[in-house]
């Protein structure tokens, strides 16, 4: 009998704990979060870009076209990578 | 001069010179703190798991909570194929959180303040997870790159935009970290001296300030150990999944 009662309260709690996980509620923490992530992505691939064109040009002895390509690419990739995330918060 | 803001990063020699060939692997204040914050995450949640009574008491309580925040945390951004990783996650979310917020305790040590730390949780995270990728997909992986729907003219900078943003990953990653730790207690150091400086009469302001930095200092401290987990999270993701 007490056996019977635990599973019952085990399966609504299963199922209350699932409907929970699929809510996802965005609290003002993790708004501040995306914030702080935002900022950084578009400034992390800026410098990936350039520090890229700077070890192609480098190599290649190509100064300074590389390195000002790179740096163009890199910024389109960190604006790319803002639109990305803002997709992904807004799909939520 | 420790009225210095920056003084509170130095990181200096505790013991006898170490060395390992030509590295210098000698134990520093900043080795102390990670022990520290590693003892103080074991002896807690060893605590915390001994007992398993129904009504718990602090320590249980706080080792379940924060098992089951980190649970939904990957289960909300990573789905169930993520579950594998869980002990990972969760002991590199109690240690960047611990360091944090050890490193509010005023004369203690932030090791997450300084970017080789970071740097190199950052790395050994976006090593794992190309491998992940990879072991999962196999050369699929590269998929990840070459986003669909895009017309051949565009596709050689569009291949070479996306690597470029998959390379920036391990430097927002660490970057964010270390600046925000950095910046928060510098500017506390310098509120700080602000107050000494202004003494008595004028320093009542910048005190105030102070106290409310350390609350800002907290929340940032959780903050960030918080992102950092699930960036995490949302690069597994990627890795387990692979859907662009």
């Amino acid at each position: 009998m007490e056996e019977e009662d635990f599973k019952t309260r085990l399966k609504s709690a299963k199922i209350k704990a699932k409907s929970k996980y699929s809510e996802n509620k965005d609290t003002s923490t993790s708004g501040m979060g995306h914030a702080f992530k935002m900022s950084t992505e578009l400034v992390a691939a800026v410098a990936v870009g350039t520090i890229i064109g700077f070890i192609l040009d480098n190599w290649f002895g190509t100064k300074p076209w590389l390195i000002l390509i790179f740096f163009f690419v890199g910024v389109i990739a960190g604006i790319m990578n803002v639109i990305k995330s803002a997709r992904k918060m807004q799909k939520k | 001069m420790a009225s210095n803001p920056m003084y509170q990063f130095n990181v200096y020699r505790i013991g006898p010179e170490i060395k390992l060939g030509s590295v210098d692997i000698s134990f520093t204040n900043a080795s102390l703190f990670m022990v520290i914050s590693s003892l103080a995450i074991l002896i807690i949640f060893n605590l915390g798991a001994k007992k398993k009574t129904l009504i718990p008491d602090k320590l249980q309580l706080l080792s379940e909570l924060s098992y089951s925040f980190v649970a939904k945390m990957i289960s909300d951004t990573a789905g169930s194929k993520a579950k594998p990783y869980f002990s990972f996650i969760f002991s590199l979310f109690m240690f960047v959180l611990f360091c944090n917020m050890f490193g509010m305790i005023p004369y203690a040590f932030t090791v997450t303040s300084h970017i080789i730390v970071t740097f190199v949780l950052a790395a050994f995270i976006f090593v794992g997870v190309t491998i992940i990728g990879f072991m999962k997909h196999g050369l699929g992986y590269l998929k990840l790159f070459v986003p669909s729907g895009v017309p051949m003219v565009l596709l050689p900078l569009i291949v070479v935009i996306e690597i470029i943003s998959y390379l920036s990953r391990p430097i927002s990653l660490s970057v964010r970290l270390f600046a925000n730790m950095m910046a928060g207690h510098t500017m506390m150091k310098v509120f700080g001296g602000f107050v000494i400086s202004l003494g008595i009469v004028g320093g009542w302001l910048p005190l105030s300030f102070s106290v409310a930095l350390t609350g800002l200092e907290i929340l940032v401290a959780f903050l960030q150990a918080y992102v950092f987990a699930i960036l995490t999270c949302i690069y597994l993701n990627d890795a387990l999944n692979l859907h662009h």
